[in-house]
């Protein structure tokens, strides 16, 4: 909206300042402005509707949500933030395969939880992809295959607790993190860059 | 709707889209199927989803459980949204639910399409042990 279409009353007052601050005592303009205290009079008589129809509509029984509607709601937002950005995993004529970044972050994380002295923070991922035509062709499908065989560079930093050798410790998280984008995925690592950012109390 | 009519029955989206479900949920590695939010809106209610939809989206399109189901020219075309078991390679979970879905299509006498799979969560199991 331009500045010159903003409604003001006959002093230069906008509307929309007196709105924002109906609920507090007037300023001393106000208190001398005979428009200002029109209009504070009727968003007066506005604010105090809008809060009868919003105590209304809390306590209409036609207006409750049906039971369950709320974690249905939550189902909804939490796969909808993992859903996020999705990672080509392999293209065919019969239909493709993606991931999301969310869940390749959530199992680094798991990956990591389970190494003694390592507390996992922010997690991002890098694709690097290059698309190879007809390659690692799984058994039992048909026509042109390709596989999108993404380049991972995960980065991830960590807090460690105080006391464990850090470069032992980091290289095996490392490992785990190798093995467990195989296993749990189905592809390689690639690269993981780990970052040790603060030290916790044990 | 393009529903198609094969041999006397009528093969709809809907049926499609309830096929790839419940094929989907019986495949070994499959935690559950991930909510959308237009699939929420179904449950809600035709109106809600009515207000969702812009003009022109009457496809043919259907979505059981947030699962979208296409049928065109007798080639029926799906999305699925799964989250995998953490003791599975998503991977081979994907390509073991596409296999079944298409030839769990092709038994209805419509051509299989593309089935396209997103691993939107890998997780562990309830009762299983972690990595």
């Amino acid at each position: 909206m331009a500045l010159e279409d903003i409604p003001r009353l006959g002093c230069g007052r906008s509307i929309d300042r007196i709105w924002a601050t109906i609920d507090r005592p007037p300023t001393a303009h106000e208190e001398h402005c005979e428009q200002c205290q029109t209009a504070r009079t009727r968003l007066q008589r506005l604010g105090e509707a809008t809060r009868l129809l919003r105590q209304s509509d809390l306590h209409d029984p036609a207006l409750k949500p049906r039971p369950g509607i709320k974690n249905a709601i939550m189902d909804v937002a939490r796969a909808e933030v993992r859903r996020g950005s999705s990672i080509l995993l392999r293209s065919a004529d019969n239909g493709t395969t993606e991931i999301s970044e969310q869940a390749l972050s959530s199992l680094i994380r798991i990956a990591a939880a389970a190494i003694p002295g390592v507390h996992s923070r922010r997690c991002r991922i890098e694709i690097r992809s290059a698309s190879l035509p007809g390659e690692d062709r799984p058994s039992g499908t048909t026509g042109t295959t390709t596989t999108a065989r993404p380049r991972l560079i995960v980065n991830l930093w960590v807090a460690a607790a105080q006391g464990i050798i850090i470069p032992r410790t980091m290289e095996a998280l490392r490992q785990k993190i190798s093995n467990a984008l195989p296993a749990c995925v189905g592809i390689s690592a690639g690269t993981v860059n780990i970052t040790v950012e603060d030290l916790y109390d044990v | 709707m393009s529903d198609q009519s094969f041999k006397g029955s009528l093969i709809t989206s809907r049926l499609i889209a309830s096929l790839a479900t419940r094929t989907t949920l019986e495949t070994p590695g499959v935690l559950r199927l991930e909510p959308t939010i237009q699939g929420f809106l179904a449950r809600l209610g035709p109106a809600a989803l009515q207000n969702l939809r812009k003009p022109g989206s009457q496809d043919g399109t259907y979505r059981q459980n947030g699962v979208p189901a296409t049928i065109s020219d007798g080639t029926a075309r799906v999305h699925l949204d799964i989250a995998t078991d953490i003791a599975y390679t998503a991977l081979d979970v994907a390509e073991t639910v596409r296999r079944r879905v298409r030839e769990n299509i092709s038994h209805t006498g419509l051509t299989p399409g593309t089935i396209d799979v997103t691993i939107v969560a890998i997780e562990p199991h309830r009762r299983a042990t972690m990595l």
